[in-house]
């Protein structure tokens, strides 16, 4: 994991949230020079330079707001995120107001350098972590639809469900969670995982993390309850596993479970779920059937 | 498909929708009306009020998903809070024993 890291910060100059992006960026070169900086301005403009730097690099994109320029110029080129900073959540996180002037505040300055500064921390902890890519993989037997062109499957045993199209497995006092075929067609080409920490408690439906594609943010909500105890660090790399193999390959976290029992009597089972994934998948074409007829 | 969305008719693990008190508050001391949350939001849970000052306001409460705050995470003044989780699912799980 020695590649050139590089960064992408969107810039824009619509909104606070962009200059703040811009200085972090500003901030992180400066704090660590081996880091590129990547122009978002020439890139957009087609300047090679930055185009075979974003080639050559992990890219830690920055984006201000939900529009998410700088994730996008890394999508529209079929690149893959290594890191992602979205302002508004560092700003929860460092609880400081980033104020709506273009002219940034004194706070707003602090903003950024904060920002910087714990992404820099972060960063060197995540470098010396080791990616152990597990491969649970096994042979199963699905329930499964084809509504035009898209193809929906549904593990017959083994899982249970939520009605916001999560998954979980358990295994004894363990359980694995992810997303189901349902989610994942929906989010179309996943480019980025958010992983929830190792040690976090949840609850059943606590959003334990998020995962981004060129049409959506979605989140994962989890059908059961008790702590983090792995996290599937490889989706970092590989985030299209989610699409390829949501329910083997794609898992998203490992859970130490705290009462399945209960938090069964709100989940569905394999035969379920299909029932229910399978009358939504009708509804959702009748309405998109009418709605092109009108 | 959101448009066509009919509440009237959902229903929420077996429970209708409407008797589901979930959805989100805006904190108009907080909101800066960038209307992130509204861009975001695939179903129409939001809408922009443009009788007195331009305020941003939920419009379709019941177009929420139940347990989804994925608009919160758009929202860089943290203006948006949704219902305790835990009550809302200890209401689903009241509500189906009555129905059962």
């Amino acid at each position: 994991m020695d590649k050139q890291l590089c960064v992408l910060p969107c810039n824009g100059l619509d909104k606070s949230l962009g200059v703040i992006a811009r200085v972090v960026a500003l901030n992180l070169i400066e704090k660590k020079p081996d880091i590129n900086l990547i122009c978002p301005v020439l890139l957009n403009a087609g300047d090679e330079k930055n185009e075979s730097n974003l080639r050559e690099s992990r890219t830690i994109v920055i984006d201000g707001c939900m529009t998410r320029c700088a994730t996008k110029l890394i999508e529209e080129r079929n690149q893959k995120i290594y890191k992602r900073i979205f302002i508004p959540d560092m700003s929860k996180k460092l609880k400081i107001k980033p104020g709506t002037s273009l002219k940034l505040s004194e706070n707003a300055k602090k903003l950024a350098e904060m920002i910087a500064n714990e992404f820099l921390e972060e960063l060197e902890v995540s470098e010396k972590e080791d990616i152990v890519i597990v491969a649970k993989t096994e042979r199963m037997d699905f329930f499964d639809i084809t509504v035009d062109k898209f193809y929906f499957q549904v593990p017959k045993e083994g899982y249970f469900f939520n009605e916001n199209d999560c998954w979980i497995k358990p295994d004894v006092n363990r359980a694995l969670i992810g997303i189901t075929d349902y989610l994942q067609n929906q989010s179309s080409d996943i480019m980025f995982v958010e992983l929830p920490e190792i040690g976090q408690e949840i609850e059943q439906f606590d959003d334990v993390g998020s995962f981004e594609s060129v049409k959506t943010v979605l989140q994962l909500i989890s059908p059961g309850s008790g702590k983090i105890v792995a996290v599937n660090k490889a989706l970092e790399g590989h985030p299209e596993w989610m699409n390829q193999d949501c329910y083997q390959q794609g898992w998203f976290a490992e859970l130490e479970l705290k009462d399945f029992e209960e938090d069964k009597e709100l989940l569905m089972d394999g035969p379920e779920y299909f029932q229910y994934m399978k009358e939504k998948i009708l509804k959702e074409k009748e309405l998109l059937d009418k709605e092109k007829e009108d | 498909m959101s448009k066509s969305y009919d509440a009237e008719k959902e229903t929420f693990m077996g429970i209708p929708r409407k008797q589901i008190p979930w959805w989100p508050t805006i904190d108009y001391e907080k909101c800066d009306f960038c209307m992130e949350c509204d861009k975001f939001c695939p179903h129409n849970v939001y809408a922009k009020n443009y009788d007195e000052k331009q305020q941003l306001i939920v419009k379709n409460p019941y177009n929420c998903v139940v347990f989804c705050r994925a608009c919160a995470k758009t929202c860089a003044p943290d203006a948006l809070s949704f219902p305790d989780k835990r009550e809302t699912t200890n209401l689903i799980k009241k509500l189906r024993s009555e129905n059962k």
